[in-house]
């Protein structure tokens, strides 16, 4: 970056906190944002500067520096780039700088642990993952359920709590069964515990949930979404197969079902520090020419979930289909394509669990993979997929993709053919 | 809309395009493959289509192994090299379900399929035939060839970083830095990092070395996204391509923009104006003065009708590529 005077630290706006590679964009910065005359949109040079121009040549008074956080309005500092910061501001400065690079090495090196454990359904990680319920701990109320002994499970804990309290609660009931390391171990690995959530706890949120149905009657919605995690998770590891409903019951699942872990809105711990270059990096990538507003914005304003996006908030939407699967395996399912890859005659006949294919686009590939044709057997005649044996409606020549007609015959055929029809089903 | 120094291709594929490629020595042939189950090699020079190729079901990428050879794969599953010389087709072998990705290794020679059946096949191009299967966690979305390594994008947002040489075992497994799913992942030319895009109009520049101090360096952006009536609208980031000689990358995303980074400097360093439709598909030849631009619908708000998927060419100066000095 090549700056001598940097203060020994990258430069940084006085008025808003925001960071900056270098001197010269913090200055284009400041000149831009906070002296800038509002009636003329003049660039002024400092903030008493701006004052004197509104004052001669407008005839007005400024009260404060615009677009300045509360505290960092004063007009009459001098500030320009990194000099004339006060020296208490620049002390305090440092001082979270330092605090928030303590947090982020406390974090990477958790998240190092929690590369390690890719597979989890040992009840050792599961209890971890469950007692760091308190951060963004959206999945976790079904896990501790297998791990329950059913006596402990089934005292105190009201059906209907699912807030913070019900973790806690379980927490503390689960300690016992550990034995061997002290309740204060487990506390002190909640935090860093939590990290493990991102990856491992997907599975065992589909194994355990498979486990024994004691719990079910006590918490009637975990109870559906073990069911359903269940079914699902014989089709496929991955956390795509949940569906929306468990987050309708669990709402900081929410913010955290499958891999997006990190609640994006709350400003947690886990987030910022995990990541520090992407939250940085949005502020100082706003290029001056682009007048690109957007970047100055907090990182996401937007959840997601695995199955299923989010794909609208109040003031941003996804230009996405709602299913999370790639645009191009959406495309192939639809009847146009489908029909050429049928008219190969892949002869895989294995048929796919039905019930996930049932009526879920979202679930998997399934609706792309070659088992479909597989109603014939084997070779096509020279048919393609959809028409029943018997008939040709359309009398239709099969050229490549020709996108005659779509949707509509291919469901009452496969209503005819007992086996794998459900992919057919979803047109 | 096209200046002098753009044009459209003509005889374009009948249907979406899924995938430009230059030839990695002639910076005049292009190949492309689309949703019409065809792969065509052009002239760009002469704005000419050479030849034409079919596939039984929508081609979704191609890649040249040498000048004179394309490899593609597509919904049908199956791999096809075709030698551009005779017009002659061979099918090399298949994956269980449709082929993603096709990609080829010079360091190693070895051409790189990735297939939603969660597995990556190399294959010898010289004989041709399969060299090894190879599981991943999730189905592949994307991949990258970075020297002798190999980057893989696949659903679930993970990334896996393979040696080509030793395929024992995968070097790195990540996770995406986005956290929405992964549409494109690019290397560096320099090996050093690649570059990843999301469907949330977000981009992250990663690096290779596991090291701390490396890590620290990486960064994401948000981009591909335009405001309209208060709404701040979201687009997938479809496609990446890198500048050979600048080590600057392009990006097109389904809002119908290019723009092109400058990753060192963290700037953006020119956005051409808006396409038809969505950017499928971006490719810088390998010398870095063309740019080859699929503009082609992909559905992201369903099967509606849309603007005609064109190829557009489109000469690109030091100006628009080349970083600045600050």
């Amino acid at each position: 970056m090549g700056r001598k005077k940097k203060k020994q630290m990258k430069p940084w706006c006085w008025y808003c906190n925001r960071d900056f590679d270098d001197e010269k964009i913090l200055i284009q910065h400041q000149k831009a944002k906070h002296f800038k005359c509002h009636i003329c949109h003049k660039k002024l040079y400092t903030g008493p500067g701006l004052a004197i121009h509104c004052m001669q040549v407008h005839k007005e008074t400024i009260d404060g520096v615009p677009n300045a956080i509360p505290g960092r309005t004063d007009i009459e500092l001098e500030i320009y780039g990194m000099e004339g910061i006060p020296e208490k501001d620049m002390e305090e400065r440092r001082r979270v700088l330092e605090q928030k690079n303590q947090e982020t090495q406390k974090k990477k090196q958790n998240q190092d642990d929690s590369d390690e454990y890719d597979e989890d359904d040992e009840p050792g990680p599961s209890f971890q993952q469950t007692a760091a319920g308190q951060t963004p701990a959206g999945y976790i109320p079904p896990i501790p359920q297998p791990g329950l002994p059913p006596g402990s499970g089934a005292t105190g804990i009201a059906p209907g709590s699912y807030s913070g309290g019900k973790l806690e609660i379980q927490l503390l009931s689960m300690l016992p069964p550990v034995g061997h390391h002290p309740g204060i171990t487990h506390m002190a690995q909640l935090p860093p515990a939590a990290n493990m959530l991102t990856r491992p706890a997907i599975p065992a949120v589909s194994a355990p949930a498979a486990q024994p149905d004691v719990t079910k009657p006590l918490f009637p919605s975990a109870g559906q979404m073990d069911s359903r995690v269940a079914s699902t998770s014989a089709g496929s590891p991955s956390a795509d197969s949940e569906s929306a409903s468990p987050i309708a019951m669990f709402p900081f699942t929410a913010q955290c079902q499958g891999p997006p872990t990190l609640p994006p809105s709350t400003s947690s711990d886990l987030s910022k520090p995990t990541f520090p270059a992407y939250t940085q990096a949005t502020a100082s990538l706003a290029s001056p020419n682009t007048g690109n507003s957007t970047v100055s914005k907090p990182p996401s304003t937007m959840t997601s979930k695995p199955a299923t996006l989010t794909t609208s908030s109040a003031t941003s939407k996804l230009i996405h289909p709602d299913e999370d699967i790639s645009l191009e395996e959406l495309r192939a399912q639809l009847p146009r394509y489908q029909r050429s890859i049928h008219r190969q005659g892949q002869p895989t006949a294995a048929a796919p669990s039905a019930g996930p294919m049932g009526g879920m686009m979202a679930s998997q590939q399934p609706g792309l993979r070659h088992p479909i044709p597989s109603q014939y057997g084997g070779p096509p005649q020279g048919m393609p997929g959809y028409i029943p044996g018997g008939m040709p409606p359309y009398g239709q020549a099969p050229p490549v993709g020709p996108p005659g007609y779509q949707g509509a015959p291919p469901r009452p055929p496969m209503g005819m053919r007992p086996p794998v029809m459900s992919p057919g089903g979803r047109y | 809309m096209t200046g002098s120094n753009e044009y459209k291709l003509n005889q374009g594929p009948e249907d979406s395009i899924s995938a430009v490629k230059f030839s990695p020595s002639t910076a005049q042939f292009l190949l492309v493959s689309s949703w019409d189950c065809t792969v065509r090699l052009y002239d760009v020079g002469g704005n000419t289509m050479r030849m034409k190729y079919q596939h039984t079901a929508p081609v979704l990428d191609c890649a040249f192994y040498d000048p004179t050879h394309s490899w593609s794969g597509g919904l049908d599953s199956q791999l096809k090299t075709h030698d551009l010389n005779t017009d002659q087709d061979t099918i090399v072998g298949a994956h269980d379900a449709p082929i993603r990705c096709v990609e080829y290794c010079p360091e190693v020679n070895v051409m790189v399929t990735g297939s939603w059946d969660r597995s990556v096949r190399l294959w010898d191009p010289r004989t041709p035939c399969n060299a090894g299967t190879f599981t991943q966690p999730e189905k592949v979305y994307t991949l990258s060839v970075a020297g002798d390594r190999l980057i893989v994008g696949t659903a679930g947002r993970r990334v896996l970083v393979w040696d080509l040489r030793n395929m024992g075992y995968v070097q790195q497994r990540r996770e995406s830095s986005l956290k929405y799913q992964t549409r494109c992942i690019r290397a560096f030319p320099n090996k050093q990092g690649y570059v990843l895009s999301s469907i949330e109009g977000r981009v992250a520049v990663e690096y290779l070395d596991p090291s701390q101090e490396v890590q620290k360096k990486k960064y994401a952006f948000k981009c591909h996204r335009l405001k309209e009536e208060g709404i701040e609208q979201v687009y997938p980031v479809n496609a990446i391509s890198f500048h050979s000689v600048h080590n600057t990358f392009a990006t097109g995303g389904s809002d119908g923009f290019v723009n092109i980074w400058d990753p060192f400097n963290k700037k953006r360093l020119c956005q051409f104006h808006r396409y038809p439709t969505s950017i499928a598909s971006l490719a810088f030849n390998n010398d870095g003065t063309m740019l080859a631009i699929a503009s082609s619908y992909m559905q992201e708000k369903g099967d509606i009708s849309h603007p005609e998927d064109a190829i557009f060419i489109r000469q690109v100066t030091d100006a628009e590529t080349k970083p600045k000095s600050t």
